[in-house]
């Protein structure tokens, strides 16, 4: 099957599916700063978070998260805001390292006041946000699309509905030769036998059960019952007892393509294929972990209905049962309960989120960036120990 | 004598805020489109659902403190519906200390946009249930909390003349960050706060605290001296004299600029 | 692939499953006669919930898409509400981490 995708090519040979300038404060005491810009000129989305210069055992995951965020190739060009420290630094030189886009350093001990910053920064966003406007999209290929796989605010219909049929387009996306990677290490804790055994080497397959062993290991040497999160509130009132059970369901969605690899939090797939990436199934939190993993765009199912987007990647949403997607239109794009009620087979609502994907690459708003959705978490480890994965 | 607000039992504000808490990150957005309809507080955070442990009771306490400060008018928590930290629950808990609390629950809204046109209704209700009751002041119902994240700042002497003046007054010193400190000092109930940032790190703000930041001597400050209230080169008594005036009413600059978010404090990590 | 006609209420994953997830709400003493079997429904289920086809010891599995889901905490008959009341998932649950 021919491509029908239309995208931007950067020159690094990756392909946006998006163009915006993103405004990224490297400082808490900037987010408010780089929030009004956003909201100020069209074309420009914005980061906020409260990272504050710390430099703790988070700093490298902070860094990379915020480094790979910049370097997303659906961002035509980044504006840092700054302090112009040197952990800053390391960050702007990070994401220069990766990508090629225009990339504006503006310094607030530069410009001597937020007042200033928040004028030249406005400035710099008009020029860029209309350079972005007037570049085109060109014909491109099926390894354009970056997908990103994620469930939230499941219920048991998920992995019966959403789930398998955002398998159904994942496996067609895979075959074509586009990327598709699945997240949540909660969310595969007890289905990682399933993964490992369709992995392409040995090596993947030891992999991906060594990252949930070493997630285990790390909830109980902090001693906490992880019920109550997981599965949270809401699964359970939805109908899932166990964190297994919602694994097995929540693993459908990466359909049954061979896995090619395993990423830690953030890493970047280095070729087409299906992967497994090392996230929290804090919804949030993952996001920020794909977008820096350079994934372009993410179907994002749920049971109970969530509104959120991403600053950078288009969130297109599934519902798993008809009730909800009634209830709640104006943020969910497709119903996939259809399945539970025998109207439609699961074939067929993949066939229609692998239509949504082809079009939301291709342009067409979804329903979170409608509402202007940009929520955005760092990922901490706080004083949770986590080993490397392999010595 | 200046006046303030009267906000029941929470005691005496120097500003009447409206907070728009969401409950969860999920519902930032929401809450943020329901403040910006009226002219109301609201903030960014990463919390209230994936986390276990001692964050679960530390987050609920948390906003629990936030909707208990003297400076907050009256509450309406935005929930999604699924997080661990329910909304109806945190609504009921807060009313125990702010009986100017209301709760809207996203997925039970209608979505989106009846979520914001319920909440902007919801939170006008309120500010007619429960009008402003203005007050004559006193110095002793004022507690300054200080932020000295700078470790070569000595407070003494200011801290000495904000109690001979009569202030209650609250230092915190356990971060070199800020941001943390002001969370700190909005548990202590401080209605208004003297920040000495650490010499790397910026003047910054806490959306329902007056903050008045004093620069240090190092190169950032200098650099930045726009941003800052007053410097330590100023006296106890100069710095007394704009204390009284933001009291009064008088914005400092990190509210002009509504510059600062607010940080939860954290153990564990998501899961 | 799973097409269910709308009239179904239950739905069966695998065969070996000692479980199937209820499509509708169900209540108590509805008879459900679907592929063969007939179940009497001893609890009020809501849709998307659990309900025993099988006969469950407490320790046992639960079954569900072929795979182990958890183990029972106490006997489960056909027909009962399977659930956090009567399930406890084998890893990361309070029981596992006190160990």
């Amino acid at each position: 099957m021919d491509s029908p995708l239309k995208a931007f090519k950067r020159t690094d040979g990756r392909w946006g599916l998006r163009n915006h300038v993103l405004i990224l404060p490297l400082h808490s005491a900037l987010s408010t700063t780089a929030r009004k810009i956003a909201d100020d000129v069209s074309g420009c989305v914005a980061l906020n978070h409260d990272w504050s210069g710390e430099v703790d055992n988070d700093l490298p995951r902070v860094t990379k998260t915020l480094a790979g965020s910049a370097a997303n190739p659906n961002n035509h060009s980044v504006i840092f805001l700054t302090l112009g420290t040197d952990v800053e630094l390391e960050i702007i030189k990070q994401a220069k390292a990766i990508t090629k886009q225009t990339i504006i350093e503006l310094s607030l001990p530069k410009l001597g006041s937020i007042q200033t910053l928040t004028e030249q920064a406005t400035q710099e966003a008009i020029k860029l946000a209309k350079e972005a406007e007037a570049e085109a999209r060109v014909p491109a290929p099926w390894s354009a699309i970056v997908l990103g796989l994620e469930c939230g605010g499941s219920d048991a219909l998920s992995g019966i509905t959403a789930n398998p049929a955002l398998g159904v387009a994942s496996d067609r996306l895979v075959e074509l030769g586009a990327t598709s990677v699945l997240g949540e290490t909660t969310e595969i804790l007890g289905a990682e036998h399933l993964l490992a055994a369709r992995a392409l080497d040995e090596e993947t397959g030891k992999k991906i059960v060594a990252m949930v062993a070493r997630y285990e290991s790390s909830i109980n040497y902090e001693g906490i019952d992880i019920r109550g999160a997981q599965p949270s509130r809401g699964n359970i009132e939805g109908g899932l007892s166990t964190l297994e059970e919602k694994s097995l369901g929540a693993a459908k969605k990466a359909g049954n393509a061979p896995l090619t690899g395993v990423l830690e939090f953030a890493d970047v797939p280095a070729k087409p294929g299906l992967y497994f990436m090392d996230t929290p199934g804090h919804d949030i939190e993952q996001l920020a972990g794909f977008a820096a993993g350079h994934i372009n765009v993410v179907v994002f199912t749920s049971g109970r209905g969530t509104p959120t987007g991403s600053p950078i990647m288009p969130v297109i949403k599934v519902s798993t049962n008809t009730p909800m997607y009634k209830a709640v239109t104006d943020f969910i794009d497709l119903d996939a309960g259809t399945i539970a009620d025998g109207i439609e087979t699961l074939e067929e609502t993949g066939a229609r989120i692998f239509d949504e994907i082809v079009a939301v690459a291709n342009g067409q708003e979804t329903k979170a960036e409608k509402n202007g959705h940009q929520e955005f978490a760092l990922s901490r480890m706080y004083e949770t120990v986590v080993p490397p994965l392999f010595s | 004598m200046s006046t303030g607000y009267l906000h029941e039992n929470r005691g005496i504000g120097i500003r009447h805020h409206q907070l728009i808490l969401p409950s969860v990150v999920c519902s930032t957005h929401v809450a943020r489109r329901i403040a910006n309809g009226l002219d109301a507080i609201t903030f960014a955070h990463q919390h209230g659902c994936g986390i276990i442990g001692g964050d679960v009771a530390g987050i609920d306490d948390f906003f629990s403190q936030l909707a208990a400060h003297p400076n907050v008018s009256s509450v309406l928590v935005v929930g999604l519906g699924c997080e661990t930290i329910q909304s109806q629950e945190l609504g009921a808990k807060l009313l125990e200390t702010n009986k100017s609390t209301r709760y809207q629950i996203i997925q039970e809204s209608g979505g989106v946009q009846g979520t914001v046109d319920s909440g902007i209704a919801a939170a006008k209700q309120l500010n007619a249930d429960f009008p402003k009751n203005q007050v004559e002041i006193r110095n002793d119902q004022i507690t300054v909390g200080i932020d000295n994240s700078n470790p070569k700042i000595d407070t003494t002497e200011l801290t000495n003349a904000l109690k001979a003046a009569g202030y209650k007054v609250e230092i915190v010193t356990d971060s070199h960050i800020s941001i943390d400190n002001f969370s700190k000092l909005m548990e202590l109930k401080a209605q208004v706060i003297i920040s000495f940032p650490d010499e790397n790190q910026p003047a910054s703000g806490f959306p329902l605290i007056p903050v008045i930041n004093i620069a240090g001597t190092g190169p950032l400050h200098q650099a930045t001296s726009q941003d800052f209230d007053l410097t330590n080169t100023n006296s106890s008594q100069e710095i007394l004299d704009l204390l009284a005036k933001v009291i009064a009413g008088q914005e400092t600059k990190a509210e002009k600029s509504s510059v600062g978010e607010i940080r939860a404090p954290r153990i564990v990590r998501s899961v | 692939m799973y097409c269910e006609p709308v009239m179904r209420k239950l739905l069966f994953l695998d065969p070996s499953d000692n479980i199937a997830v209820s499509l509708a709400d169900l209540e108590i003493g509805e008879l459900i006669e679907q592929d063969g079997t007939t179940i009497k429904v001893l609890n009020k289920i809501n849709r998307g919930h659990k309900i025993a086809t099988k006969e469950i010891k407490k320790n046992d599995g639960i079954i569900k898409y072929g795979e182990r889901m958890g183990h029972a905490t106490s006997d489960i008959h056909i027909g009962e509400h399977v659930h956090t009341h009567n399930v406890l998932g084998d890893r990361l649950s309070t029981e596992q981490v006190a160990k």
